[in-house]
Order: C-alpha cells, then sequence, then structure tokens
C-alpha cells in the first residue's frame, strides 16, 4: 500500500478535467465532430456521446475515473449531458484554482511550513465544498425558481389540464438534441425519423408518457439495425418486427388469432427431477403413439380455436412444427423474454397454458393481430406483426440503416436516449425553496418549526426580493402565512420518518438537512391532489410556475395527524392561485415549487448566460462572504459551455456579442432573442448542473488518493481519516 | 483459470487523417482497389503464409474479405464497402475507389468539415435527384419484351471480373444461361407480389466453361456406390414423394429432462426399428415412389423400402429443404407416427444424370421456379471467382426487376454527372449559397473536389496508359490507346464511347478528362433510337450503383468528420 498525498488537489483535477475537455469539446454541440472508437476484438464504433467516449478511455488516473462514475451516474439518471457535465466541471475547477492562486499569493510568507499548508488547503477544500453544497442544495433551487422560471416555456401546446405534445416544438427539442448526438449529415433526417415515430406510437394523444415509457424500456425490440444501405433509408415501419424467421408460415388473410406457449407442447417421456421406468417394448411404443396423438390433439384443438399463429418462447420439437403446418398454424419459436414482455405489454396476453383435457378446454388467452407476414431487409427474413394494440402504444418499429454497423449503433443509442430525455422532459422536477439558510440548525423536525418562523422574520438572503413582492401583496397574504405556520407547527409535532419520505423525493438529497427541508414540503403537498392542474396562463407559452402541476404524488402512510393537516392545508395552498403573474410564483414558493413537466429553453446558451446574469446578480445582493464566492464562480464557470458553442461563429453571432445583447435584453425586461432554432429541457440541465457540484463537492473533500497495488477485491473507500 | 487483469488505458490520437501514417495507407487502398477496377483491371492474389488456398480475384467482396486493416479509418472504409456489396453484391469497387477520392480531395483542400460535410450532401441530392429523374440521360428503361438490355447487363457484370478467366465464346454461353436460370426463377402466372424462385448453383470443377448449364428442377448429388443401389427407374408420369426432416435412423428422440429406466431386456432399438418398419409400411401402402430424408435413414428401412421398390436418398442437407419441398410441394414431414397423405408431394419426372464424372439424381417438376446452375471452370480459384460473379449477376437481375432501369457503364454515368453537376453548380449556385449558409468560393472547391473524385474513379477504368476523352455534348467516356504516334490527329480515333451508346461518326468535339473546360450543359433526355440501335452496351445495375454512390459520399463524410480516435489496446 501506497499513500500519495494529493497535494492541491484541484491543481491535478484540474489537469484531469483539462485532458478530457480537449477530447470531449470537440465533439460538443452542432459543430461537434465524431469520434473513431475501436474494440479490441477489431470492430470500430462511432460516436459522438460523452458517456460513450469516456468508457472508451479506460482511464487510469484515480480523479479521472471519479469523474468518470459521476457522470455515468448522471447520465443513468437523464440520459444526457456527458459533455457538458466535462467541460462546466472544468470550468469551475479553473475558477478555483484562479481564487487559490490570489490567496496563496497574499498568504505565502504565514504558511512556511509546508505540512502545515498541506492540512491548511485541506481545511480549506472541506470548507470550500461545504459551501458548494450549501450552493446546490439551497440558492441554486431558490434562483431557479425566483428568477429563471419567468423565461421557461412550455413544450405543450396548451396549457389546459391535458396536456397535449405539440409538434413543431417537439421536433425543435429533438432537433437540438441530435444536434449534439449525431453526425452533422445525419440529425435532421434521425430527429424528423423520430418525431414522426413518437406521433405515430402515440394512439391516445394525452398519454404519449406511457409510450415514452414502454419505448425507453423495449427500445432493443423495438429497432432493427440494418447495415450496408444509405442512412436516409432508415425508416418506420407499422407493426412488430420480430428479429427471427418463422418456423412454418402458413399465409393467411382476416385477423389473426395469436397465443402464446412458454413450454413444447409435445409432452416428454419425464420432467426434471422424475422417473420413467420402461417396461417393456411395447410400453414404450404406446407412449410414444401417446405423445404423438396428444400432440396433435393440441394443435387440433387450437386450430378449432381458430389459432394460426404460435408464438413460443422455448424450441418446439419436429412433430409440433409438422402438426402446426398440416393445421395451417405459423410458428415462431424461440422467443426472447423482452421480446415476450414487449408483446405482453402491447396486447395484454398471457401465456397459453396446456390443457390437462385437451377436449373440453375453452381458450380464453387469445389476443388478434391484423397481419403476420414475413419481411425481408437486406435478404435477411424477419417476422411483421401487426398487434392489435390494447394499451396506449401503437406497435412501430424503427428500421435504422446505415453503411456501417459503428454508425447504425450510434443512432440507436442516440435514438434510446432521446427516449429517456423525452421522459425526463415531461417529469416534473422539485426545487426546495422552503428552507432559506442556516442549514447549520437544521437537523431534527422542531428546527423546521423554527425555520419557518425565521422565514416569516424574512432572513437576510431573500430579504430583498421577498419583502418587496410582500409589500405588494394584499393583506390577506399574510394571514395566510400564518396559518401556513400553524401548520408547519403540526407538521413538526409528526414523527413522520424521514426514510419514508425520501421515496419521495425526486431529487437525491445528499444532507440530512435538505431531506428536513423535504418534509414540510412534501407534507405541504399532500394537498394537492384536488386540485388538479390549474395553470394559469396569461402570456401564451409562458408559464407561471406552479406547484399544482404533480398530481401524482399522493404521498404512503399518512398518519392520522397529518391528514388534519392536509385539510387545513388544502385551504391555503388553493389560495395563491387566485393571484395572477408573479406575486404567485413569490407566494407559492413557500407551499413548494418545482420545474413543471415540459418546460424548456431555447438552445445556444440561454440557460447558461440566464443563470449567469440571475447568481451575478445575487451575489451582489448576498452579504456571505463564500456564497457570493461560489456564486460568482459558478456564474463565471457556466459560460464555458456557450463559449465552446460559439467559437466557430464570427461577428454578430460571435459569443462576446450574443452575451452582450443578451445581458442588454435582460436588463431593461426585454424577451432575449435566440438565432437558433431548438429546445432544451430546463430539469435535464438543472439536473446536470446538481450533479456537477455534488461531483466537484466529491473530488474537493479528498485529500489523500492511497494507491492500492493488489487485487481488488471489495469495495474499497478513499476515506484516509482513520488511516492516519 | 483465467487472469484477472486492469484494463490498459486507450490510446487517444486527435486529428486521424493528418498524420502520414493515415495518408500512406488511405494511399495504399486507393491504390489497390484502383487497380482492380474494371474489364482490364489487373488481378490479386491473396495467400496466407500460413496455409490455406490461394485467391487470385479481382472482386471487392473476396479482396476485401481476405484482406486485414489496422488504420481504424480504413476499417470503417473497408466495412461500409463489405456492407454495401453484402446488400447489393454489385458496385464494390466503385464505392471504394469513390469514397477513396473524395475523401483524398477534401483533405487537400483544407475547409472546414462542417462546409465540406454540408456541401457533399447537397452534390450527392443533386446526383441522386437527376439518376432518379425522367430526364436522365445515363438510366435506360428495361424492356422486359426482348432480351437484349438485360444480356447486356450480364455480359458487362461477366466482363468486369477478368479472374474468371473467360474467352469471349465462354461469355456469351454462360450469359445466357444466367439470363435463362433468372427466367426460370420467375413464376408463370405472377400476381401483384412476385415471389422470385432461386437458381441453385451447382459445383462442377475441371470442366470446360462451354459444359456448364440451366436445368429445371433440383440436382441432388449422389454417391457411385450409392448409385448402384438405387434401382432402375420405371416409366410413369408421375412419381410421388415424401419428404422427411426428421431422423430416420430410429435414434430416440429427446426423452425429456428427467430419468428414464429401462428395465433388463428391453431393447429400445428394436422397438425404434419395429416404429420405423411401420412407417415403411405405410409409405409403400400410400404408393410413394421417392423418399427423401434431410438427415440418415437407418440402412434396414433403406433396404425394406427397396424391396417395395420405393427409392430412398438420404443426407440431403438442410439447404435444399426449402427448395426440394417447393419443387415436390411437399409439407416436410416431422413425425414417424401416422404420415398425413396432404403431406406428399410429386414429381413430373425422376432420372439419373451424369455431369463430368459426377452422378445427379435429377427430380423435374411440374411447374416450379426453382432451377438448378451447373457451373463449370477449369480450376478452383476461377470457379469460386465465376461462382460469385453469377450470383453478383443474378442478384442485379432481380435488383433490375424491381426497379427497371439500367445505368450506362464505362464510365459514361460518371463522366455524364460530372457534366451535370458542374453546369448546375456553375449556372444555378444561389439556392445551395442561401440554403447551406457558404460562400460562393467554397462551393465552387467543393464541386471541383467532388467532379475530380468522380472523374479519376471513371479514368481508373484506364489501365494500360491510355488517354481519356470526354465530348461536350453528351458527356461521355471515350478512351484512346497509348502511345500514339503524334501525328495522328487522336480525336479521330476513338469509335465507341465506353457504354457503347454512341459512335463517333456524329461530329463532336473531345477534350481531356482532367483538363480545365467550360461547364457544359449535357444533352439530357435519351432518344428511344439510340438506345435500341446499339446491339452490345456496357450497363450497370441501376439500385446497386445508386446506392453505392450513397453509401460512398456518407461514409466519406462520416471520415472526415472524425475529431479522434480512441484506440482500445486490451
Amino acid at each position: 500500500m501506497r499513500a500519495m498525498a494529493a497535494a492541491g488537489s484541484v491543481t491535478v483535477a484540474l489537469h484531469v478535467a483539462e485532458v478530457l475537455e480537449t477530447i470531449v469539446s470537440g465533439c460538443l454541440g452542432p459543430e461537434g465532430r465524431q469520434v473513431l472508437c475501436t474494440k479490441p476484438t477489431g470492430e470500430v464504433l462511432l460516436s459522438r456521446d460523452g458517456g460513450c467516449l469516456l468508457k472508451a478511455l479506460h482511464l487510469e488516473h484515480p480523479i479521472a475515473r471519479v469523474m468518470v462514475a459521476c457522470v455515468s451516474s448522471h447520465l443513468r439518471k437523464t440520459g444526457d449531458g456527458a459533455k457538458t457535465f466535462i467541460v462546466f466541471l472544468c470550468h469551475l475547477l479553473r475558477g478555483l484554482r484562479e481564487i487559490t492562486d490570489k490567496e496563496k499569493d497574499s498568504f505565502l510568507f504565514e504558511n512556511i511550513q509546508t505540512c502545515g499548508r498541506h492540512w491548511k488547503n485541506c481545511c480549506r477544500w472541506k470548507f470550500i465544498s461545504q459551501a458548494f453544497l450549501t450552493f446546490q442544495t439551497q440558492i441554486l433551487d431558490y434562483v431557479m425558481d425566483h428568477y429563471l422560471s419567468r423565461h421557461f416555456l412550455s413544450i405543450f401546446s396548451s396549457c389546459t389540464k391535458e396536456r397535449t405534445l405539440c409538434r413543431s416544438s417537439l421536433e425543435m427539442l429533438l432537433g437540438a438534441y441530435f444536434c449534439g448526438r449525431v453526425g452533422r449529415n445525419n440529425h435532421n433526417l434521425i430527429s424528423q425519423l423520430m418525431c414522426d415515430y413518437v406521433f405515430k406510437c402515440t394512439a391516445c394523444e394525452s398519454r404519449f408518457e406511457e409510450v415514452l415509457e414502454i419505448v425507453d424500456d423495449c427500445f432493443v425490440e423495438l429497432k432493427v439495425g440494418v447495415t450496408g444501405l444509405p442512412v436516409s433509408d432508415s425508416r418506420i415501419i407499422a407493426g412488430l418486427v420480430l428479429q427471427r424467421d418463422f418456423s412454418v408460415y402458413c399465409p393467411a388473410d382476416g385477423d389473426i388469432r395469436i397465443v402464446i406457449v412458454t413450454e413444447t407442447i409435445q409432452p416428454l417421456f419425464s420432467i426434471p427431477g422424475s422417473e420413467f421406468t420402461l417396461n417393456s417394448e411395447a410400453q414404450f411404443q404406446t407412449s410414444q403413439f401417446w405423445i404423438t396423438e396428444r400432440t396433435k390433439a393440441i394443435v387440433k384443438h387450437l386450430q378449432n380455436q381458430n389459432v394460426k399463429l404460435l408464438l413460443s418462447t422455448v424450441k418446439q420439437p419436429d412433430l409440433v412444427i409438422y402438426c402446426a403446418g398440416l393445421n395451417g398454424i405459423s410458428v415462431v419459436e424461440c422467443l426472447s423474454s423482452e421480446e415476450l414482455s414487449l408483446i405482453q405489454r402491447v396486447i395484454g396476453l398471457a401465456p397459453f397454458v396446456l390443457p390437462e383435457a385437451s377436449s373440453q378446454y375453452e381458450l380464453s388467452h387469445t389476443a388478434l393481430a391484423k397481419f403476420c407476414k414475413p419481411l425481408i431487409l437486406r435478404s435477411k427474413r424477419f417476422v411483421h406483426l401487426g398487434l392489435m394494440s390494447t394499451c396506449s402504444f401503437a406497435p412501430h418499429c424503427i428500421a435504422l440503416c446505415g453503411p456501417v454497423q459503428g454508425l447504425v449503433e450510434q443512432h440507436e443509442n442516440a435514438l434510446h436516449g432521446a427516449f429517456k430525455m423525452l421522459r425526463q422532459a415531461f417529469k416534473d422536477l422539485d426545487l426546495n425553496c422552503v428552507t432559506q439558510t442556516s442549514d447549520q440548525s437544521c437537523t431534527s423536525g422542531p428546527c423546521i418549526y423554527k425555520n419557518s418562523r425565521e422565514s416569516n422574520e424574512l432572513p437576510k438572503i431573500v430579504n430583498s426580493s421577498i419583502q418587496r413582492s410582500y409589500q405588494d401583496t394584499v393583506v390577506k397574504n399574510k394571514g395566510e402565512l400564518a396559518k401556513t405556520q400553524t401548520n408547519l407547527k403540526v407538521c413538526s409535532n409528526l414523527i413522520v420518518p424521514s426514510v419514508k419520505l425520501e421515496q419521495n423525493v425526486l431529487c437525491s438529497t445528499p444532507k440530512v438537512a435538505v431531506t428536513d427541508s423535504y418534509q414540510t414540503d412534501e407534507t405541504l403537498r399532500c394537498s394537492s391532489p384536488n386540485k388538479g392542474r390549474i395553470m394559469d396562463d396569461h402570456e401564451p407559452f409562458i408559464e407561471s410556475n406552479s406547484a399544482n402541476s404533480k398530481p401524482e404524488n399522493t404521498r404512503r402512510g399518512i398518519s392520522y395527524e397529518n391528514l388534519q393537516v392536509t385539510k387545513l392545508a388544502r385551504k391555503d395552498s388553493i389560495l395563491p392561485l387566485r393571484y395572477k403573474s408573479l406575486e404567485t410564483c413569490t407566494s407559492q414558493s413557500y407551499y413548494s415549487s418545482s420545474i413543471p413537466a415540459g418546460c424548456v429553453l431555447p438552445v445556444g446558451g440561454n440557460f447558461e448566460i440566464l443563470l449567469h446574469y440571475y447568481l451575478l446578480n445575487y451575489a451582489k445582493k448576498c452579504q456571505q462572504s463564500e456564497q457570493t464566492m461560489v456564486s460568482r464562480i459558478i456564474a463565471n464557470a457556466i459560460l464555458g459551455v456557450p463559449k465552446i458553442l460559439y467559437k466557430s461563429k464570427k461577428g454578430n453571432y460571435s459569443f462576446p456579442q450574443v452575451y452582450v445583447r443578451a445581458l442588454q435584453a435582460l436588463q431593461t425586461n426585454q424577451p432575449m432573442i435566440s438565432n437558433q432554432t431548438g429546445l432544451e429541457s430546463v430539469a435535464s440541465k438543472y439536473q446536470l448542473l446538481t450533479s456537477v457540484l455534488q461531483c466537484l463537492t466529491n473530488i474537493l473533500t479528498v485529500d489523500l488518493v492511497i494507491n492500492i497495488k493488489r487485487q481488488p477485491q471489495e469495495v474499497y473507500d478513499q476515506d484516509s481519516e482513520e488511516e492516519l | 483459470m483465467s487472469r484477472l487483469e486492469a484494463k490498459k488505458p486507450s490510446i487517444c490520437r486527435s486529428d486521424p487523417l493528418t498524420g502520414e501514417r493515415a495518408r500512406a495507407s488511405l494511399a495504399a487502398l486507393k491504390g489497390l482497389v484502383t487497380s482492380c477496377y474494371g474489364p482490364a483491371g489487373r488481378l490479386k492474389q491473396l495467400h496466407n503464409g500460413r496455409g490455406g488456398s490461394v485467391v487470385t480475384t479481382s472482386q471487392s467482396a473476396a479482396l476485401l474479405a481476405g484482406l486485414p486493416v489496422s488504420h481504424p479509418v480504413l476499417k470503417v472504409l473497408t466495412a461500409a464497402v463489405r456492407n454495401h456489396v453484402a446488400c447489393f453484391s454489385d458496385g464494390g469497387l466503385f464505392t471504394a475507389i469513390l469514397c477513396c477520392n473524395l475523401v483524398e480531395n477534401v483533405q487537400r483542400l483544407g475547409l472546414a468539415p462542417t462546409t465540406v460535410i454540408k456541401l457533399n450532401k447537397h452534390l450527392l441530392s443533386l446526383c441522386t435527384s437527376y439518376l432518379k429523374s425522367e430526364g436522365c440521360a445515363c438510366r435506360i428503361p428495361v424492356d422486359f419484351s426482348s432480351t437484349q438490355i438485360l444480356l447486356s447487363l450480364v455480359r458487362s457484370i461477366l466482363t468486369s471480373k477478368p479472374a474468371c478467366m473467360l474467352i469471349a465464346k465462354e461469355v456469351d454461353h454462360i450469359s445466357t444461361l444466367i439470363l435463362r436460370a433468372f427466367l426460370l426463377t420467375i413464376p408463370e402466372n405472377a400476381q401483384e407480389h412476385i415471389i422470385l424462385g432461386k437458381s441453385i448453383i451447382v459445383p462442377l470443377k475441371g470442366q470446360r466453361v462451354i459444359d456448364s448449364a440451366v436445368l429445371p428442377g433440383i440436382l441432388i448429388e449422389v454417391s457411385g456406390v450409392q448409385l448402384m443401389k438405387i434401382l432402375p427407374i420405371k416409366k410413369s408420369d408421375s412419381f410421388k414423394v415424401a419428404l422427411f426432416c426428421v431422423s430416420l435412423s430410429g435414434d430416440l428422440s429427446d426423452t425429456g429432462e428427467g430419468t428414464l429406466l429401462v428395465s433388463y431386456g428391453v431393447s429400445l432399438e428394436n422397438a425404434a426399428l419395429d416404429q420405423l418398419f411401420n412407417l415403411g409400411k405405410q409409405l409403400v401402402s400410400d404408393h410413394v415412389d421417392l423418399v427423401l430424408c434431410q438427415k440418415v435413414i437407418h440402412p434396414s428401412l433403406k433396404q425394406f423400402l427397396r424391396t417395395h421398390h420405393v427409392i430412398a436418398v438420404d443426407r440431403i442437407g438442410v439447404s435444399l429443404m426449402e427448395p426440394l419441398s417447393k419443387v415436390t410441394g411437399t409439407w416436410p414431414i416431422g413425425s414417424l407416427g401416422s404420415i398425413s397423405p396432404s403431406s406428399y408431394g410429386s414429381v413430373k419426372d425422376l432420372c439419373i444424370a451424369k455431369f463430368g464424372c459426377k452422378h445427379f439424381f435429377h427430380l423435374i417438376p411440374n411447374k416450379t421456379t426453382i432451377c438448378s446452375l451447373l457451373l463449370c471452370n477449369r480450376n478452383d480459384t476461377a470457379w469460386d471467382e465465376l461462382k460469385l460473379t453469377c450470383q453478383t449477376a443474378l442478384h442485379a437481375l432481380q435488383l433490375t426487376i424491381k426497379d427497371p432501369y439500367v445505368l450506362l457503364g464505362g464510365g459514361c454515368t460518371e463522366t455524364h454527372l460530372v457534366a451535370y453537376i458542374r453546369h448546375k453548380t456553375r449556372n444555378e449556385p444561389e439556392s445551395v449559397l442561401r440554403d447551406e449558409r457558404c460562400s460562393q468560393t467554397e462551393l465552387q472547391l467543393i464541386t471541383e473536389a467532388f467532379c475530380s473524385a468522380l472523374e479519376s474513379l471513371a479514368g481508373s477504368l484506364e489501365h494500360d496508359g491510355g488517354e481519356i476523352l470526354t465530348d461536350s455534348k453528351y458527356g461521355h467516356f471515350w478512351s484512346v490507346q497509348a502511345n500514339l504516334p503524334s501525328a495522328v490527329n487522336w480525336p479521330d480515333l476513338p469509335s465507341r464511347c465506353g457504354c457503347g451508346l454512341y459512335s463517333s461518326q456524329e461530329e463532336l468535339s473531345w477534350s481531356f478528362l482532367r483538363s480545365a473546360r467550360h461547364p457544359f450543359p449535357p444533352q439530357t433526355c435519351l432518344s428511344r433510337e439510340a438506345t435500341g440501335s446499339a446491339d452490345t452496351l456496357t450497363l450497370d445495375c441501376f439500385t446497386a450503383k445508386l446506392s453505392g454512390l450513397q453509401v460512398a459520399v456518407e461514409t466519406a463524410s462520416l471520415i472526415l468528420d472524425l475529431s479522434c480516435v480512441i484506440e482500445d489496446t486490451n
């Protein structure tokens, strides 16, 4: 075992991040290029997917490995943003180093002893990381909710109760996504293909979320890769394509009845764990005769029930195939369990259980298909099924063509990622803005009570903004607040285990303090189910941040007292909805806040510039020095992404020009004009930000990396506190 | 025991195309494929020092399959070509050369990849929409009432593969055979969906090419020993056939996962044999004349069948099962128990034929779309090449039936396209410049790169140092012999253009292919009489060439778009 002192871990981390940045920034944005990965098996894979590249690098450096692990856990959650992650992290580290360099100069003479300096460094890093964490859990959400939310656009075409997808905005969202994911000459085609696919698969417009869920879960079964054809030959195929050929194909017209079996139809001599004793040759012959007759009887029975297609998860013996062919039943064998589960989800069909006595058995488990025929793609034969769907998903498949397998795979991955991204974009995302300050004391139940009382007194940070809004609001509001406070009192007396609550929390909550703040948050939101979605839209597209767009958030295990609270709370939370426009925003944030489903912003660094602007504003008002510093660092670092995006642009479209114009627009309260078409989801951007900040705190808190030469046996942690 | 080893970090290289190594390997590949192209292409001999057979070829399918490629960029290129060949059989070298040319030409320009890719895509769409348009002058609609065009297409494919080692007479013979074999696979009474049959290529090596033949029905090879056991075939107008897909060897079928306990003295073999004899009795009582089995027939059953004048042939193999069941109209029998009478089929005639030194059992069907192409060539390598060529030709014919057009071959399509693109981008550049946001110069440069890639592709048909000319009326390809005496006025020499459509009797003005010229509008709309007059044209498969063009440009864009290569060295 060897201890490797990681003095100045920021510098080291920055070096690592810079190397990764140079690789990744080449593929970032619409101008990004492709990367070719070769595998040891000789295959080649083309990719612009950050996660894929980082994995292919097989990095050895410990900090790099931490970063890659953070990126992949972020990707698992959202399916997008790996490249931006690295770029942003790199800029954050750069910002941190600049600050420390300055400090070093001034403190140089005080810390002459190197050992002592190292420890001081570590302490300071810990302190800074603490500040970052505070920022991530509190200030970020506050800024998002109070300032940025007024700029959000919605992807839904109308803000009524029924969410309907708007085709043009979906096209813009997907277009922007694929710009960063697939080659430049194909992204239009792929995003058009995906858009068509989503609309073709959605049988019922309001239930598109269900469709996205099925497609995301079963994407592997819903695509067919075809190599050797130009990409432009990719198309959508109506129905389901199974990647195997018929064992027997009997052409049939009209509706086709389907049966699924999971075992061989032909009975076997013996089942596992049993013993079959043969005493004479005659016995052998009779048992074989019986087997044959029974198989025939079952197949005949299926034919009598007008079954035309037999889907089997296992290989059926020759006899079954022969009998099925004679009786005009097509057979598809060896379906994978994934294919089976997809088919079952689409047609809601349970497998056929072999009857004990075949004569009197009514077949209940059948479904219908419109057609069932062989499909030839690139001289390979597939089974093509036109299932009649019983759910909101109308089955369609995508045939993806490309000259090389690597490109087809890239498109497959990009499409799969896009479905993941859409699923995320159509989910509400909770922000925690209830607690405003003093996280140190907020550790147990009673503290929430204290906290909320504090909020009545309006702590320093929110002081300026909220107090103003208070003066504007009607006096009634104050009365409501008092009521809320009583609610919170009740709430804090409840013994609700926080573990249970965490199940409801969507964002990850790394600190106890945050969980507690959710406690109030959640309890209060319990009131919302009855209200449904009420969205007050004054300007088309711009949605005020309503707390009520999350009706499905009923909580498990509400105690009796809790119900009382709910009743009380309901009255309160309906109230703010009567207010209009921005006042609603401020008063609502006391109850709960979230990024509503389908919130988007135009691409091209809009989100970054907005956040940059508001963070700087916030930093100016903020009194605590470390919060100011952290906000400044983040505000500056976040501009790194648009800087790369605009790198190749010249003249009026260069980054400084765009930036200045955007700031001017913000200062004069005019809408920001974006010269790019395309949208991106706010929720994914927000999640990216939090993931990066978590990764950063992760890196900063490590003071020592211990290099172990042994074979890895168990999961080891790098916590070196006990070692020293 | 496997050793657990930590993965080595990958090697990451940026800008994979600028290095000397990349340029050299790309040039090597280009030289390789260019020298194989066309009827005058040079042959390549692939041999592995560790053993295996030596392959002499000039086809991309055989060449790239045996060629180890180490550079990752070339891996992409060869994979694209091989996938194209797997889809269309034809046009592999065309795709490879065009892709290499494009990458090389664009690389030399040093423009931003974004612009290059955008404009290349635009030029490609210009080409494809022209080739698909009615006014296209390098596309001929196929007239199915005569065999002329189809025969020309097959001939062109055969002559472009010099490794088949055929002389002119043999080319004629083989191309008629291929066309006949193809025509036999078309069903007589076609509905809206034509389901083509199959031509089975039967190898007969060591014979003269002229001995090749096409026979309707299926040939099953039988050994001499087997032949002696087959009885003289009685005359009849129809033979009843049973086709088995289960083994008739008397072995036990799957008995399940549990244990099977057999008492002492019980012989399952006898029981199984009894079952087989029962089956035999049923076959005899059903008056079956011929029993075919995919797997093995037990000798006792064979003997039994022979004594009852039933012909039994076993070990047919899975590849012949589907055509056999089609030819005879049987349903492959998967049961040893009772057989449904509906699963029997029939053939019109049976005979034993001898070709070369091989004996075949010939099943002549009543009416089906299966035929056998008995292919002969002198040696193994040439036979392999010929077989591949025949498959290519049959596939090209199938594609032509789907999309009934052919393209002019012999380099004429390429030079004509070049003339069209040059003219189009020079005279109507406004739409491009507006849509793609690029400058006039960029468009000019990339059009030039694209066109010269196509021109040098056409130029690589010439391997003997000749000069290549193009006319300024049709934009066709004309080649002149090398080493001409300087006194001769060379434009008088070419008698026919590359595809053979136009002759030099017309008043045409020529210029060198790769020389600076003023863009001219090539004459569009092919006249009917022009296609009718020429008897032997050089033609290319439309679908394969169009897709090859698209794949080549797409792959080139892909390669040019690479910013770095990550090589996993584990």
